[in-house]
């Protein structure tokens, strides 16, 4: 992958505002994979493909409910990183599995930094109790302040690792890969994501009254992407 | 009033960074200081450090809700209610702003209006859609926020009345059914513009393994999830590619 410095610089940008958004500010939800995918794909002029990754990873997205303080993979940096990779690959197909490869191990990086992050916040807010019991709000601000902007540096560093591993994957795997082969990653991401998007929407359904209303849904896509064809 | 409005809209703008500091040992509480601090600013002096302190303290639930909260325990401040009066409100709150936060919210509007997007994808309006996305699923986010907000400096320590507001409990009936629908409608129109570029075997195996997965991820959800799965299966798919 050889970006123009421009565009690298932009994904990074764009990277770290949806890593950012994830948990901390402002949870508009530029994170989700759709809005991450597309936009990076329209920061590199191709938005098919960013809509295309985009989807792969918002049906991965359904596998995660984030309630409390639990952990879960970060799909935001981890879709900008497949997009780059999809974009630079040479055919659709090998994009899209090579995307989704780049992206994974990208969204699993991004997890545990949110995790590490955590831990580290904890021992900020630890070594400031005094300040915080004395009720003195510029400590208040400051250690706040500070969880927001080491925030915003983990995101901009799990894109940016995201971005090298784009830049590794061509040579690495692309030139490895037969079509045939890119072809079966390409349809063991997509079968997996879907599997992934299933489960995690029955698991919100749940075995009540709301599991019609998913078979109905269900049975009417199924008909309308029979019908489409 | 106009001073009340102000400080109102200071803590909303504070409240979208409700959870920048994020952590182990108070979860929201250190942004929840932060964004109560500006409705505090009219108390005594020999008041307003411990008022801010206390807002500052362990505090965990749905952020969008979390206003309420803040709203009321402000409010509770300036009634001059006692300390551990406010501490007890606030521990009372986590668990139901909590729970109906992901229940209207994580389990309803966001994967409603996801599961239309991926839809509408599907469908061909493109980027459009996502654009829609964007701004629909924002409306109900800021307007929750300010509600919450508006709500609990409204009720003070009578909180609870504003948690079983009608809207919210018609809304919490309706985003159920609408969002299994809407996700149950998404899949199969996702999963044919996905594997539109496959030849037909491909197509075959994409459905084939998405339903072994499916299973796998059902029979041993405890240990396995969405990441781990597809990593595996790509490996998987990377050496049977390679040797075949």
């Amino acid at each position: 992958m050889i970006l123009p410095i421009e565009l690298l610089i932009a994904l990074v940008v764009w990277g770290t505002l949806v890593g950012v958004d994830l948990v901390s500010l402002p949870q508009m939800m530029i994170a989700r994979p759709l809005v991450a995918g597309t936009v990076a794909g329209a920061i590199l002029g191709d938005i098919p493909t960013g809509l295309k990754l985009g989807v792969v990873f918002e049906l991965l997205q359904y596998d995660i409910l984030p309630v409390g303080a639990v952990r879960y993979p970060e799909y935001g940096p981890a879709t900008v990183a497949a997009v780059a990779t999809a974009h630079s690959s040479p055919s659709g197909v090998l994009g899209l599995g090579l995307g989704a490869l780049v992206g994974l191990v990208t969204g699993l990086l991004g997890g545990l930094t949110i995790s590490v992050l955590r831990r580290v916040n904890s021992r900020v807010v630890h070594a400031a109790v005094a300040q915080l019991e004395s009720g003195d709000p510029r400590a208040l601000i400051r250690v706040h302040v500070g969880g927001l902007l080491r925030d915003a540096l983990r995101a901009a560093l799990v894109t940016a690792v995201g971005l090298v591993l784009a830049w590794l994957a061509r040579p690495l795997l692309a030139g490895v890969l037969s079509p045939r082969d890119a072809l079966v990653l390409a349809v063991a991401t997509v079968a997996a994501a879907l599997a992934a998007g299933s489960a995690g929407t029955l698991r919100l359904v749940g075995r009540g009254p709301n599991l019609a209303w998913f078979a109905a849904g269900l049975g009417g896509g199924i008909v309308a992407a029979v019908w489409l064809r | 009033m106009a001073a009340v409005n102000g400080a109102l809209a200071r803590a909303l703008l504070r409240l979208f960074a409700v959870q920048g500091s994020y952590n182990y040992e108070r979860m929201l509480g250190v942004g929840v200081g932060v964004a109560e601090e500006p409705l505090l600013r009219g108390l005594d002096r020999g008041k307003y450090g411990p008022a801010v302190a206390r807002g500052a303290r362990f505090f965990n639930s749905h952020p969008y809700l979390v206003g309420l909260a803040i709203g009321a325990t402000a409010r509770a401040e300036h009634d001059g209610a006692a300390p551990d009066q406010i501490e007890r409100l606030r521990e009372a709150l986590c668990g139901p702003l909590g729970s109906l936060g992901d229940r209207l919210v994580w389990a309803g509007w966001l994967p409603l209006l996801s599961g239309a997007t991926l839809a509408a994808i599907a469908l061909g309006a493109g980027w459009f859609a996502v654009a829609a996305f964007l701004v629909i699923y924002n409306i109900g986010h800021v307007a929750l926020r300010w509600w919450a907000l508006r709500a609990g400096w409204e009720h003070g320590t009578r909180v609870s009345v504003a948690l079983h507001h009608p809207v919210l409990q018609k809304a919490g009936a309706l985003l159920g059914p609408a969002m299994a629908f809407a996700v149950g409608a998404a899949l199969p129109l996702s999963a044919s513009s996905l594997a539109v570029p496959f030849p037909r075997w491909a197509q075959w195996a994409v459905l084939l393994t998405a339903g072994v997965c499916f299973l796998l991820l059902r029979w041993r959800g405890d240990r396995v999830n969405g990441l781990r799965l597809t990593l595996g299966i790509a490996a998987l798919a990377l050496v049977v590619g390679l040797i075949w």
